[in-house]
């Protein structure tokens, strides 16, 4: 019999941001990520953000879900951490500054606002450089290249993988949880809200470590754990575009501080 | 029953040809007071087909994880005697060296299931073993072939169905190239069709004759005529049978149903049947020898066969009319018309996705019908509160560890009964009252988690009927539990049934259609396809066909006997003459 080779991690080659090392894309964007937490005006994080969206559209063929989060989830979050800080800044460190909108005794002011945008934009600008990562690399990928490149150990990156599997079972779960619990009559109305999560918590556990002791008896069964390495069947190599992207995006994102400098 | 020092017991030396050779294993778990399996030995030789058999807590699972190691490396427990895995002592292997020789099918697929894709599932093992690259992916297409899954390679497991998902835990324990494959109770989270499907790929691995397979069943019926060879523990978890089938399942019949092994219907049908006068000269272990052993048997009278009692169909306990639901914007039922008169055990089936679920959850008011569509003692479900409601029916639903909303067993019960606002008094004299009767009495300070899986069972069905409920609904009881507990289950319905309350379950299990309901409602893409008594739905051919399910093994057997036209409409075994087995 012979085998098809499919020495590559995937079926069909990967193009753009997706054939770049996991662990490239986490580096590039990380120094602009950090510095992005200690700017204050809205130049910076709109400048990274448009950065952001440009490699992501550049780099990437959507899914409709990714293309959902860039269009919908991002500006909506603008929106709503910008409103939430205007409203919510301290009105002493905006003295001074233009009245912008006064409803009833709530006052708005242009300094306010200004705050309110720096900060929903900063968080945007987070948002978007955690997705060239977050958006394009598939978890197992991320494992094999901790385990590959970073000699994370194979058991913990494995078991992390096993781990992703449980997410959606526990969420239907708990989804089958609340609705025994409603059928049973468990308290409604807002303040048993603590009580009642509290009562979904304990069979959801009890359901997860027995899930848990089961794979890993399966894992064990299929000699997981035998050596000190396994056949990694697909190779997540470090390339020389791995390097000239974390380079070409540290440089980019030096230069934008050079030239705005928020500090 | 004398046990040791036993006929069966196998040579004292250790047979170098042996693959498996176990000698006076006994396995004690930590929390457990005596070893269950005890003083077993036995040997497994290259192609072997063995059926391990035992009653419930005879540690057949047991000794099924310590033939890789897994007891006692993984699971702590002390084992005694020795157990040889192709020579090597698995007390000191590892269980990743013993893998080379044994592997290991589980009871519930989605718990062996680790990468996303069926390609990546199937070469895990192998990386483990560090083998190179080209030697794993041979590996892996030679048993994804083997298993029918090969064009599929590139999917994720999650869209098999479950009969797949057990195929491809087959393909990964074939890649692991060991010569044994141990499977422990492999079909029991499976529909009919996931069973022909995983018993099909057996029979193909058989045929080959590479393999030795272990297997711990309690379907008899689908492992019969792939089994060569039964292993018999009983209730001590001591080694009482071992040979081929014939003088074992077919000479010791009477002998292990009273050990309470589990034994092939048409054994079992037979056994009675001998006890009522049919004389067979060898006992049938397939519905296609008990009719032909019947139809060469002179004609007997008549035997009296209760019918299920004729329903009253101008009083119905339930009646649901026009019953059309939509679960977002799909519509799921269209239009079902259904009446269950009190005291009846109504089966639903039919495919995955029929919309079984969906139609007794509407019934229990889980979801809300529409008003007026489903009546219970006359009650609008729709217009019923959760209190009224409590007092009418009862839902159960298929994990009851879900159902629980306090921290004791005594308080789960009297929750329902405080929710009536009852006093004090009254709620602990009908909460004991129904302990005792569920046999929970001791356990009402326990917390529910801690039961036993069997007693959590009991409690949940308590706790659906405390308030009173008539009509008691559950959503597929018997699904992903052994044998054992099953009938635990099975039997608490027929007591609850006997004093009066009506049941309504939904089910594949067709174990619990053929001996326990006396009507199935077959649903069909959100229409009732068939409804009647179970005998007459099991006639039609296409229809069972139609809807994923199988025909029992005894109306296989008995359908249209030429010879004796009293059993031909027999479709439970205790309708069968021959008294109290």
């Amino acid at each position: 019999m012979t085998a098809v080779v499919e020495t590559t991690a995937q079926a069909v080659p990967r193009r753009g941001l997706a054939a770049l090392n996991p662990l490239a894309k986490i580096a590039g964007a990380a120094p602009a990520m950090i510095a992005l937490v200690f700017v204050r005006d809205l130049s910076t994080p709109l400048v990274f953000l448009c950065l952001a969206y440009a490699v992501l559209l550049l780099g990437t063929r959507f899914a409709p879900r990714a293309l959902g989060i860039l269009i919908g989830v991002i500006p909506l979050a603008i929106v709503v951490v910008a409103a939430g800080f205007a409203l919510w800044v301290d009105p002493a460190r905006v003295e001074g500054s233009p009245e912008l909108v006064r409803i009833g005794a709530v006052v708005v002011t242009a300094g306010a606002a200004e705050v309110g945008l720096a900060t929903g934009l900063r968080l945007a600008a987070i948002m978007a450089l955690a997705f060239i990562g977050g958006l394009t690399t598939e978890g197992a990928d991320l494992v094999r290249a901790l385990v590959q490149q970073l000699r994370v150990p194979y058991r913990i990156g494995y078991a992390g993988l096993a781990a992703i599997r449980f997410v959606p079972r526990f969420g239907h779960e708990l989804a089958v949880i609340r609705q025994a619990h409603r059928v049973r009559g468990a308290r409604g109305g807002a303040w048993s809200a603590p009580a009642r999560v509290a009562g979904y918590v304990v069979p959801l556990l009890a359901g997860g470590i027995r899930h848990a002791e089961r794979v890993a008896l399966a894992m064990d069964a299929r000699a997981f754990g035998a050596h000190r390495d396994r056949t990694e069947r697909y190779l997540v190599p470090w390339r020389r575009r791995d390097s000239v992207f974390v380079g070409v995006f540290w440089a980019v994102s030096i230069m934008v501080f050079v030239i705005v400098r928020p500090f | 029953m004398t046990t040791r020092p036993h006929p069966v017991a196998a040579s004292a030396a250790a047979d170098a040809a042996a693959l498996l050779s176990l000698r006076d294993v006994g396995i004690t778990h930590l929390d457990a007071a005596r070893a269950t399996p005890s003083a077993v030995s036995l040997d497994v030789r290259p192609g072997e087909v063995v059926l391990l058999l035992g009653p419930s807590g005879s540690g057949k699972s047991t000794l099924a994880l310590a033939l890789n190691g897994l007891v006692p490396h993984a699971v702590p427990a002390a084992v005694e005697g020795t157990v040889r895995v192709a020579g090597q002592d698995a007390a000191t292997a590892t269980v990743a060296q013993l893998a080379l020789t044994v592997g290991m099918v589980f009871q519930d697929p989605d718990a062996q299931l680790i990468t996303g894709t069926l390609l990546d599932e199937v070469c895990f093992g192998p990386e483990n073993l560090r083998l190179p690259v080209d030697v794993v992916l041979a590996r892996a297409e030679a048993a994804l072939r083997r298993m029918g899954l090969w064009e599929r390679r590139h999917e994720s497991p999650d869209v098999l169905s479950g009969g797949g998902r057990q195929r491809l835990a087959i393909a990964c324990a074939l890649a692991m190239g060991s010569p044994v494959l141990v499977l422990d109770e492999p079909i029991a989270n499976l529909d009919p069709r996931g069973v022909d499907d995983v018993y099909a790929a057996l029979r193909e691995i058989v045929a080959e004759g590479d393999r030795a397979l272990v297997l711990v069943e309690h379907n008899l019926d689908a492992a019969m005529g792939l089994v060569e060879r039964v292993v018999v523990l009983d209730g001590e978890g001591c080694l009482v049978a071992d040979g081929p089938v014939d003088e074992v399942l077919r000479a010791r019949a009477p002998e292990l149903h009273a050990l309470g092994v589990w034994l092939p219907t048409a054994t079992l049908a037979a056994l009675r049947l001998r006890d009522a006068g049919y004389p067979f000269a060898r006992l049938p272990l397939t519905p296609a020898e008990l009719r032909e052993a019947l139809e060469a048997m002179p004609a007997r009278g008549a035997a009296s066969v209760p019918r299920s009692p004729e329903r009253d169909a101008d009083m119905p306990l339930l009646r649901v009319e026009g019953l059309r639901l939509s679960q977002g914007r799909t519509p799921v039922l269209h239009g079902i018309d259904l009446a269950v008169t009190a005291g009846e055990f109504v089966a639903v089936v039919g495919a995955n996705g029929a919309g079984k679920t969906t139609l007794v959850q509407a019934i229990a008011g889980v979801l809300r019908p529409p008003r007026g569509t489903v009546r219970i003692d006359g009650i609008d479900v729709r217009r019923a509160g959760a209190r009224t409601l409590s007092r009418h029916v009862g839902f159960v639903f298929q994990n009851p560890e879900h159902q629980f909303v306090t921290t004791t067993v005594f308080d789960e019960i009297a929750h329902g009964l405080r929710a009536q606002r009852l006093g004090d008094a009254e709620v602990r004299r009908r909460t004991e009252d129904l302990l005792t009767r569920f046999g929970l009495i001791d356990k009402a300070d326990v917390h529910p988690f801690l039961l036993s899986g069997g007693q959590k069972r009991r409690l949940s069905v308590g706790t659906a009927l405390i308030g009173g409920a008539r009509l008691l609904v559950l959503d597929e009881p018997t699904f992903g539990q052994d044998r054992a507990r099953a009938d635990e289950l099975l039997a608490l319905l027929d007591d609850l049934r006997e004093e009066g309350t009506t049941i309504v379950v939904v089910t594949h299990d067709m174990q619990v259609v053929a001996e326990h309901a006396d009507r199935l409602v077959v649903v069909d893409d959100g229409r009732i396809a068939a409804d009647g008594p179970v005998v007459d739905v099991f006639s039609d051919a296409a229809l069972i066909a139609r809807s994923g399910l199988r025909t029992p093994p005894l109306r296989e057997a008995f359908a249209g006997l030429a010879r004796h036209p009293g059993l031909a409409t027999v479709a439970r075994l205790r309708d069968l003459p021959g008294g109290a087995r």
